[in-house]
């Protein structure tokens, strides 16, 4: 470990911090469970379904899997962003260690941007693993262009920033356990993974539309299969995305 | 290592012209409460500066006044001409800090927390010598979370100090360790000093005040109860203390009524009277006079404990038993 004789040269402390805090989110694997294996598990269970129940649902010309990808990934940003972001976040805080690098010459605005940096590769990575994996074992035939990418932009700024949300305003670790915890659920609930956006209908229907997780799965749905996202679903996006940020920029503390 | 400077023969010769760290005036509020009240003071290019006082006296609030951590409310603060609060990236580059109660993340292992803090400044000190010179370069694999706390202690030591500054600042440096890491790091802190490193300690033990610091500021209230060397403010304590157990109470009258008592003290069973003169012999004829009989006698000069004591009273009768701690 010190095998650079402890000067490790030619390394940036950004690089470094990244480094570290990547070893720690390897060793508390939240990131990795809630980003990568968990939209993993649900590619599985719904390839599966969708194996067994013939493709063409309700004469859309998709089967379950493809409908159900864009609610995977969403539901895989929560689960980084909410749950793997917050956490160190509030605990070095809590801990007083995001005030102890405040005294060095880095500052803990860059734990932020570490913890954001590595979190936002967890959100990749599941990305790739879901659009691959279902492509490669399921067969699924899913348009990834530019509004695939517009989209899944769109929808991580959005969900990022809620996440930064819990980081700011959670006093304790206790407290964003609970409100992660809670909050993940409600996100799973709208963004539709009982039960999607398109088959509920009254307020239910409008409530997980313009839920920032709805919102998401709407654009997504219409971008992987190569059509642009409604007017609608985007501005609710950049709106919720805005209002978050702003809030998270003005509750933050280091300590 | 050895301590090569003798503490008992110290003098001014640290209080150098050229100034490190100036206080001036330094007022903190917490809402109604004043932390610090009016403190001022300066300190030497490679002095060991010692802050003592009670707890809550105000001793952390005016460290992390000159560390940056907080802003004062009044008053002003340079160090080697920087303002903690304006010049707060330029100094953190030179400024080592220990702070009380942080704790690292749980699964972050030693040499890994001491190498990441050497990559954040520009000559940083060879980790492997640091973690070897305090005793933890065998457990550098080990988390957070399974260390001792003397262990964290040093670990917390090692990341002020790898940074090579040019001012330490330590907060409790030795509390949670055992005697010999105690001494160990009493040692390290010297080594501090010699490579030219202005100290600003803060403690609550006054062995660790008397052995390791050049001067000592007293803090009591918020504010600087008296400044000077660990002699100077220890000879404040004055007189000869007799301390012993009667065989009967007696009564402070009667023990001030004794030739050479100016101070009654108790704790427990013991009775402290201090005074000048042949104190043990004319409180022992005396007592003996009216029939009481004295065991466990034990005579002393006054120490920087008595002086603390003495010097935190809070304007409590003197002749009162306010118990020493």
């Amino acid at each position: 470990m010190t095998s650079d004789n402890g000067v490790p040269k030619g390394k940036s402390p950004f690089s470094q911090l990244l480094r570290v805090e990547g070893k720690l989110a390897i060793r508390a694997p939240y990131g990795l469970g809630l980003g990568i294996i968990f939209p993993t598990v649900l590619l599985v269970v719904f390839g599966l379904v969708g194996s067994v129940v013939p493709g063409n649902v309700a004469d859309t010309g998709f089967t379950i899997l493809e409908l159900y990808i864009p609610i995977i990934l969403v539901i895989g940003f929560f689960g980084v962003a909410i749950t793997a972001l917050p956490i160190p976040l509030v605990r070095d805080r809590e801990s007083g260690w995001l005030r102890r690098i405040s005294t060095t010459p880095v500052g803990p605005s860059r734990v932020l941007a570490a913890q954001l940096v590595l979190n936002l590769i967890f959100a990749l990575l599941g990305i790739v693993i879901v659009l691959l994996g279902s492509a490669v074992f399921f067969g699924s035939t899913l348009n990834v262009g530019i509004y695939f990418v517009f989209t899944t932009i769109l929808a991580l700024a959005e969900i990022f920033s809620l996440g930064l949300v819990i980081a700011a305003i959670a006093p304790s670790q206790t407290a964003q356990n609970a409100i992660s915890g809670v909050l993940f659920f409600a996100m799973l609930f709208l963004s539709g993974l009982w039960y999607p956006a398109a088959e509920a209908s009254g307020p239910l229907q409008t409530i997980m539309y313009y839920s920032p997780g709805g919102a998401a799965v709407n654009a997504m749905l219409a971008s992987v299969f190569g059509t642009a996202p409604s007017l609608t679903s985007v501005v609710i996006m950049v709106v919720y995305a805005v209002i978050f940020a702003a809030v998270a920029i003005r509750y933050f503390r280091w300590e | 290592m050895s301590n090569p400077e003798a503490s008992g023969s110290s003098d001014d010769s640290h209080a150098r012209s050229e100034s490190a760290v100036t206080v001036q005036h330094l007022v903190k509020r917490y809402g109604d409460f004043v932390a610090v009240n009016d403190v001022s003071f300066s300190i030497g290019e490679g002095e060991i500066f010692g802050i003592i006082g009670p707890n809550g006296a105000g001793k952390t609030t005016t460290v992390e006044c000159i560390s940056g951590l907080r802003t004062p409310d009044s008053g002003s603060i340079s160090v080697y001409g920087l303002s903690p609060q304006k010049d707060r990236g330029k100094m953190r580059e030179f400024v080592g800090v220990q702070l009380q109660e942080t704790a690292l993340p749980p699964r972050l292992k030693v040499g890994e927390a001491v190498n990441l803090f050497s990559s954040f400044y520009p000559h940083p000190l060879n980790t492997d010598e640091l973690l070897e010179s305090l005793g933890i370069k065998q457990i550098e694999d080990s988390i957070y979370r399974k260390l001792s706390g003397g262990q964290k202690q040093r670990l917390s030591i090692a990341l002020a100090l790898v940074g090579r500054p040019k001012v330490a600042i330590l907060d409790e440096l030795t509390t949670g360790l055992d005697p010999e890491a105690r001494r160990e790091t009493w040692d390290l802190i010297e080594g501090i000093r010699r490579r030219g490193a202005t100290v600003i300690l803060v403690t609550h033990f006054m062995d660790e005040a008397e052995r390791l610091c050049d001067r000592l500021a007293l803090i009591n209230h918020g504010a600087v109860v008296v400044l000077d060397t660990p002699e100077a403010i220890a000879a404040m304590a004055g007189g000869t203390r007799v301390r012993f157990a009667p065989s009967r109470q007696v009564d402070d009258k009667t023990l001030l009524a004794i030739p050479g008592v100016t101070q009654v003290e108790r704790k427990e069973r013991y009775v402290t009277v201090i005074g000048d003169g042949d104190l043990a012999l004319s409180v022992m004829s005396y007592l003996a006079s009216i029939g009481v009989s004295v065991s466990e006698l034990e005579a002393r000069k006054g120490s920087l404990d008595d002086a603390f004591v003495e010097l935190t009273k809070d304007g409590r009768s003197k002749a009162s038993g306010g118990a020493p701690q």
